[in-house]
């Protein structure tokens, strides 16, 4: 475990130091995602203006959303999907068996080699909307609440894992599939407000298929106060097994990779 | 001229009906973000007893419905492309043909979002049911809808071009891009009907040329406002497009002056 924290903590010194060669580019894509979430934070601002809850959520809990849903996101194009678009190019092109045969777990070095340091303006702006929200909210939250949501969180990113995990191993089978991607992109927009409000067909594609309605809800409801600790605990059985399904998915696309060498 | 269109139009259609999946993703990206605010705003009028501001719920749903075809048939990606042609020196040979570059783009254009619109009103239909939607359009709504709308189209296309032009002077259009677009999620009237926001956002919005990109035909369309109403609205659509047309002019003639690639 400790030789895999040092590896991941290598991993990302090195791009952050290719990231600091372009720093006017990362200040630029600072600006944008002020931007960005300025303009976010400001249509739910308008939106409260007309009335004082959004179908049982109060201004402040939707800021706590909001924040989540910019913690997720960032976090996900931080962490996952720099790695997994390589891995695509790795298959297509067969240079996976490079990957193969160094000596580490496969699953580990496809999922967390690359880091994109540019987008952690998105998870710190994130940050700082999920704190004004939570400063708001106040006193109601407790300690309890407070694990509650980090532990939610943590299943939220774990959810989001094993998704694209999945989709980036039909790969395997299917060459092309970045537009699986795209489309997961598109559901993600529609995590910028609670999953209860959308109507039947949406809410279920959101908490199901494309769990990233669950992934921001959830949390945001342990501030609300909303999730109980049995809440808390289907939905980390319902990350661990996710994340078991799609490992035993990639280890069976895994044996029907045809390299070069392998 | 009506040659040279046809010919491109040909052109265009055989290079676009390779790419079909990207018409369903493309479609996927047009209806998503209006519904989720749709689902939004459906939320806060429940809240409010069922109605905000006039706005019912199913007043919403016409207008996001209205708008997701608006913003469709509005939508320009030129901008988006003009950074690679110019900063790569593609846009070089482009100059040498006798047609303006402007010209391959209207028509690509028009096949595009001709092409694109019928699975587009079909989903749209789905969403209309969900929501149990209502227009209060008059047939004379719709006459002024076709004007205003094509205005619209042609503002779009024009403010795109000029923020591409952008591409002469700066590096990197993207920050520019990403500021028009936030600019125009907020006061275009995709966050919310104009009428709904606070006032001096409603101003800010009316002095910006975005409303009168999607907002005006939106409104027209489910007939949300006046015949008189949409008169003016379509005046100030006319006015913008003079306005841009000019200025596309003007930063055109001098981006070139500037742009130093190969061949140039």
């Amino acid at each position: 475990m400790r030789r895999y924290w040092r590896m991941f903590r290598a991993f990302a010194s090195t791009e952050f130091q290719f990231e600091m060669e372009y720093r006017l580019n990362f200040l630029f894509t600072l600006l944008e995602m002020l931007l960005v979430v300025g303009t976010s934070v400001g249509a739910v601002l308008v939106m409260f203006a007309h009335t004082t809850t959004l179908n049982g959520w109060t201004l402040p809990q939707m800021l706590v959303l909001l924040g989540v849903y910019y913690l997720v996101q960032g976090g996900t194009s931080l962490f996952f999907s720099p790695s997994f678009e390589r891995l695509m190019e790795h298959i297509r092109l067969g240079t996976l068996d490079f990957q193969l045969l160094k000596p580490a777990n496969t699953q580990f070095l496809v999922s967390f080699r690359h880091l994109r340091m540019v987008r952690i303006p998105d998870v710190i702006l994130g940050l700082a909307v999920l704190v004004v929200g939570l400063v708001q909210v106040g006193a109601e939250v407790g300690p309890l609440d407070a694990v509650l949501f980090a532990i939610a969180l943590l299943a939220g990113y774990a959810l989001v894992y094993a998704l694209l995990l999945s989709l980036v191993t039909l790969a395997f089978w299917f060459v092309r599939i970045e537009n699986l991607l795209t489309i997961f992109w598109a559901f993600t927009e529609a995590g910028r407000f609670p999953v209860d409000l959308y109507p039947g067909w949406l809410r279920i594609t959101l908490s199901t298929i494309v769990p990233i309605g669950i992934a921001v809800t959830a949390p945001s409801q342990a501030i609300a106060g909303r999730l109980d600790s049995v809440g808390v605990a289907l939905l980390c059985a319902g990350a661990l097994l996710a994340w078991w399904l799609a490992s035993t998915f990639w280890r069976l696309g895994l044996r029907s990779y045809t390299g070069a060498s392998a | 001229m009506i040659a040279i269109y046809r010919q491109l139009l040909t052109a265009q259609l055989q290079s676009a009906a390779q790419y079909r999946v990207q018409f369903i993703l493309w479609m996927l990206f047009a209806v998503i973000r209006p519904t989720i605010f749709l689902a939004a705003w459906v939320a806060v009028a429940v809240a409010q007893g069922g109605e905000v501001a006039g706005y019912t719920t199913r007043d919403f749903a016409g207008y996001y419905i209205a708008l997701t075809l608006v913003a469709h048939l509005t939508t320009a990606w030129n901008s988006f492309e003009f950074e690679f042609e110019i900063r790569q020196g593609r846009l070089s040979p482009k100059l040498l043909r006798p047609l303006h570059p402007l010209h391959y783009a209207i028509v690509e254009n028009i096949v595009w979002k001709g092409t694109t619109i019928l699975p587009l009103l079909a989903v749209l239909g789905l969403l209309a049911a969900t929501f149990d939607v209502r227009f209060a359009t008059q047939p004379l709504h719709l006459v002024l809808f076709v004007p205003s709308m094509l205005l619209a189209i042609a503002l779009s296309f024009m403010v795109g071009w000029v923020v591409a032009c952008g591409a002469f002077w700066l590096q990197r259009v993207q920050t520019l891009n990403t500021l028009m677009q936030r600019t125009a999620f907020v006061f275009a009237g995709q966050i919310a009907p104009i009428a709904l926001m606070p006032l001096p956002l409603q101003v800010v919005a009316w002095a910006l040329p975005f409303a009168y990109i999607l907002a005006v035909p939106t409104e027209i369309l489910r007939g949300g406002v006046s015949v008189e109403r949409a008169m003016v609205l379509i005046a100030g659509q006319a006015a913008w497009l003079a306005a841009s047309c000019v200025l596309f002019t003007i930063v055109w003639r001098a981006g070139l002056r500037r742009y130093s690639a190969v061949g140039a």
